[in-house]
């Protein structure tokens, strides 16, 4: 695979030129030729290059990589044959956010087809071209051939000639069997840039003239300037203007470091906040009130919590979850040039159609005047769905028009105004028949919806179906026990609260699995054995199949990757001496089937007092495009959820106490399981799920779930301390 | 504002910024030279590490009037044609996810390496353990360390 080298960002960084010169020459460039263009994801253009565009950000899960795989699957060509560019939101891009793990699955519907239909024009083209039914042609590398003849014309041949085609409407896809490139293993078409250097993110944008900016923030949320003076700022040698932004002071200079020590001269008083005195010590205890009483049901099966009132015992536990910041190593940032009526965006963003959107508000110009570049980014996660960072960028920008700007947040910015995740308490029940069976079940949750990019109102939070969407992992609860009840408590918060990994799950799904490993231990049942149980491995009429809300839910494949995990872990077997072995399992979005075999042992000191030794994985994706990238993730899902297990987020007088890796600590090297080893389940679901978010989810309680059995304590919150 | 000159990957620039400036913001920003990356500023995350005269070191934590008569070498220069062994063993292993952490990996390990041509799995841990990758390339990273090591990494 090849990057293209006309893509404008590579154009501009090898040009002195200026940059609007640059765009222009780009799209002129583009009129002139006359590419076979069958749809918006893919030309050929007339020397033969076949250029695709790709539709998702490159935050590390390797879309750039397994993306033209799909493509060059479907139009029968070598995946290193096909250039990439990234789309630009546009009227053929109205759709371009990366997010929930849906990259795989989401352009898998879209690039299948565009690759089949430009592949059956091709044919088209060739069979007008020689006479013969279109149906007697196969395909092979980037040609057509005709079987009797030997005739062959390559795509590049037949490319001016397919654009005359009509467009097929329902393309002949290819069957799975006849794959060759889908489901083989393939690196990284970003390494060799991403090892010498030559990899841009966001933040290495360079543009001729360019200024940095930082801004200076309010310490607590809810706060506004009220005055500043900015006669010191201004005398750091550097600093050419300060600024007041909707957001604070920015703080731009000649260069970052410049514009850093202007804000540590800036003097700011900022208005009272009217959440100086939150904290999240008392929002753990209201979190923890919140679920006395059941708040709003978002799912009930038979009888409910009134099951409760029948049963012969009664098991209950709390869990709590706390609250945590991205920390992604590139920090936050944004470049914009404002010219005179149009406007250029760089930006390491996730949501490349929402930063058009947001600078067409703050810069009243169309959206057809403004290009946004997406960049790579240094780590997403998440946060970069929001647009606050690109906003501020372009509210400088606009102040300085006509030189370009890079904001860039420090690590301390990045880290104390973060869209976190939001902490959550959990009060779990499990009611016993007379032989001990399961067979009644509640899980309320209490935490706080996302509010950073759009507040809930009233309505939403009475409404179950919008309730239900915030409570992933709760209400979708895969196994099978008679009665059940989940409910969700709001409570509000002024943490600016979004999507981070794996979002509403990965709270829930500790709480769960932990709990269904004190069940075991409490009725003496083997974790897996009861898992299987109450996945109806013993009992055929208990549905395999059952939905809820509008997801489906495969208890059979759930079984299997169980199964499969317990096997290759030696679950049966006995342990090494001063280990444990600790199971957990989940179904995310009932797309990925997921379970972990973990073993861990005691460490004396430290910030983390155990170790994982050994880490077993076994899921169900569907179809693997890319296996590589598979393991890939779930060695990053794992050490993500392990680095959960070990910091977190606390508030005190409205502003967060972390600002970084020091006091948010996240696991390094030295604390990396030895081994991990991934096992994907053949299934015959023939379409492929994401990845990036579901090898979080049950990591963190098959960890607890070990310790507890290694220390014979409980562990019910996290971070672990022993 | 002083000028001084600073040899980096072999080439004399004459710079001319203030004395207190991190050697990491003179690269980045006064030389576009953006393999070299900000990661906290603070020496803590290691992705901004370079080598002076061989040996890693945080290039935020470097002021520009300590740059001296020493010489620089960053990830743009640890080999003309991106095929140092280093390099070629993180391709083989494919270590990057989002590769914002691993010029700092890479030239850290290039560090050890030169003192020590075949470190122990402990000891490339105990070399990499304040360099932070949010990512989770560890595992790859391990493999590729010690592939590099016996490809000749450290010569
Ligand atoms: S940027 Fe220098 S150590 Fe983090
Ligand atoms: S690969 Fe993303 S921080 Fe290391």
């Amino acid at each position: 695979m090849r990057t293209d080298r006309r893509t404008f960002i590579q154009l501009c960084a090898a040009t002195s030129g200026a940059l609007v010169l640059g765009v222009d020459f780009a799209e002129a460039a583009e009129e002139t030729a006359k590419p076979f263009e069958p749809n918006a994801w893919l030309r050929i253009e007339p020397d033969g290059r076949i250029v695709m565009k790709v539709g998702k950000s490159e935050m590390g899960q390797g879309v750039r990589t397994s993306l033209p795989m799909i493509l060059a699957e479907e139009l029968d060509v070598a995946v290193e044959s096909i250039y990439i560019e990234q789309a630009s939101p546009g009227p053929s891009f109205k759709g371009l956010g990366t997010g929930g793990s849906g990259s795989i699955m989401g352009q898998w519907m879209r690039l299948r087809p565009a690759g089949a239909a430009a592949r059956a024009m091709l044919v088209a083209a060739a069979a007008e071209r020689w006479g013969v039914s279109a149906s007697t042609l196969q395909t092979s590398n980037g040609a057509v051939v005709d079987g009797p003849t030997k005739r062959r014309a390559t795509y590049a041949e037949l490319a001016s000639d397919a654009a005359k085609q009509p467009v097929p409407e329902k393309p002949q896809l290819k069957d799975r069997k006849s794959y060759r490139i889908v489901g083989t293993s393939r690196k990284r078409t970003d390494g060799p840039d991403i090892v010498t250097g030559r990899a841009r993110y966001g933040i290495d944008v360079r543009v001729p003239g360019m200024l940095y900016a930082v801004v200076a923030r309010a310490p607590q949320w809810g706060s506004k300037v009220e005055s500043f003076d900015a006669t010191a700022a201004k005398k750091v040698s550097g600093v050419r203007h300060v600024l007041q932004i909707p957001n604070g002071v920015a703080v731009v200079a000649d260069n970052t470091w410049a514009a850093m020590r202007g804000r540590e001269a800036l003097r700011v008083n900022w208005t009272v906040s009217p959440h100086a005195s939150f904290d999240s010590v008392e929002h753990m205890k209201a979190l923890e009130r919140a679920i006395e009483k059941p708040a709003l049901t978002i799912r009930k099966d038979a009888e409910g919590r009134a099951a409760f009132e029948k049963v012969k015992k009664t098991y209950e536990a709390t869990y709590s979850y706390p609250f945590a910041a991205h920390a992604a190593l590139e920090p936050l940032n944004c470049t914009v040039f404002v010219g005179e009526g149009k406007a250029t965006v760089w930006s390491p963003t996730q949501t490349p159609n929402g930063v058009h959107a947001a600078a067409t508000q703050v810069l009243g110009l169309p959206e057809s005047a403004i290009t946004v570049n997406v960049m790579l980014i240094g780590g997403g996660f998440g946060r970069r769905l929001g647009v606050d960072f690109d906003r501020e960028a372009l509210e400088i920008a606009k102040l300085v028009k006509g030189t370009p700007v890079q904001l860039v947040w420090s690590r301390e910015d990045d880290m104390r105004h973060g869209y976190f995740q939001a902490a959550s308490v959990h009060r779990l029940a499990a009611g016993f028949d007379d032989e001990e069976r399961l067979v009644a079940w509640e899980h309320r949750k209490a935490s706080t919806p996302h509010n950073a990019r759009s507040v809930p109102t009233k309505d939403d939070k009475v409404n179950p179906e919008t309730v239900r969407g915030w409570a992933w992992g709760v209400y979708d609860m895969p196994y099978f026990i008679a009665s059940a009840e989940m409910s969700y408590a709001v409570v509000d918060a002024p943490v600016p609260i979004g999507p981070w990994r794996a979002v509403f799950s990965p709270p829930s799904v500790f709480a769960r699995e932990c709990f269904i490993d004190e069940i075991a231990q409490e009725t003496k049942r083997d974790p897996l054995k009861l898992r299987l149980t109450l996945l109806g491995a013993d009992d055929p009429s208990v549905s395999p199949i059952f939905d809820v809300a509008d997801e489906h839910i495969d208890r059979r494949r759930l079984r299997k990757v169980l199964e499969t995990v317990a096997e290759k872990s030696g679950w049966a077997t006995p342990v090494a001496a001063g280990r444990a072995r600790g199971i957990a399992c989940n179904v995310f979005h009932t797309e990925t089937y997921i379970a972990y075999v973990v073993e861990v042992s005691l460490k004396k000191a430290g910030a983390m007092p155990f170790r994982v030794e050994r880490v077993v994985c076994a899921l169900d994706c569907g179809v693997a495009v890319n296996p590589l990238g598979v393991a890939q993730q779930v060695e990053s899902g794992v050490i993500w959820s392990l680095s959960n297990m070990k910091s977190e987020i606390t508030v005190r007088n409205g502003s967060v106490q972390q600002g970084f890796y020091t006091d948010f600590p996240v696991v390094m090297i030295d604390e990396t399981p030895m081994s991990i080893e991934t096992h994907i389940v053949a299934s015959d679901d023939d379409r492929p799920h994401g990845l990036g978010e579901p090898a979080v989810c049950p990591f963190a309680p098959a960890v607890v779930n070990a310790l507890s059995r290694l220390t014979g304590k409980r562990i019910r919150s996290l971070p672990v301390k022993l | 504002m002083p000028q001084r000159p600073v040899t980096i990957n072999g080439k004399r620039h004459v710079i001319e910024a203030d004395d207190a400036m991190p050697l990491l913001w003179v690269l980045r920003d006064l030389l576009g030279m953006t393999g070299t990356k900000y990661g906290c500023g603070a020496g803590v995350c290691g992705s901004c590490t370079v080598l002076e005269n061989g040996r890693a070191i945080r290039s935020c934590q470097t002021n520009f009037s300590d740059t001296g008569d020493k010489s620089y070498t960053t990830i743009e220069g640890l080999s003309a044609a991106g095929d140092h062994p280093i390099q070629k063993a993180w391709l083989a292993e494919d270590v990057a996810q989002c590769g914002y952490c691993q010029p700092g990996m890479i030239l850290e390990l290039r560090s050890l390496l030169r003192s020590k041509a075949s470190p122990s799995s402990a000891e490339i841990d105990a070399a990499l353990s304040d360099h932070v990758c949010r990512c989770g390339s560890y595992p790859r990273i391990r493999k590729a360390a010690l592939l590099a090591a016996k490809s000749g990494g450290g010569r």
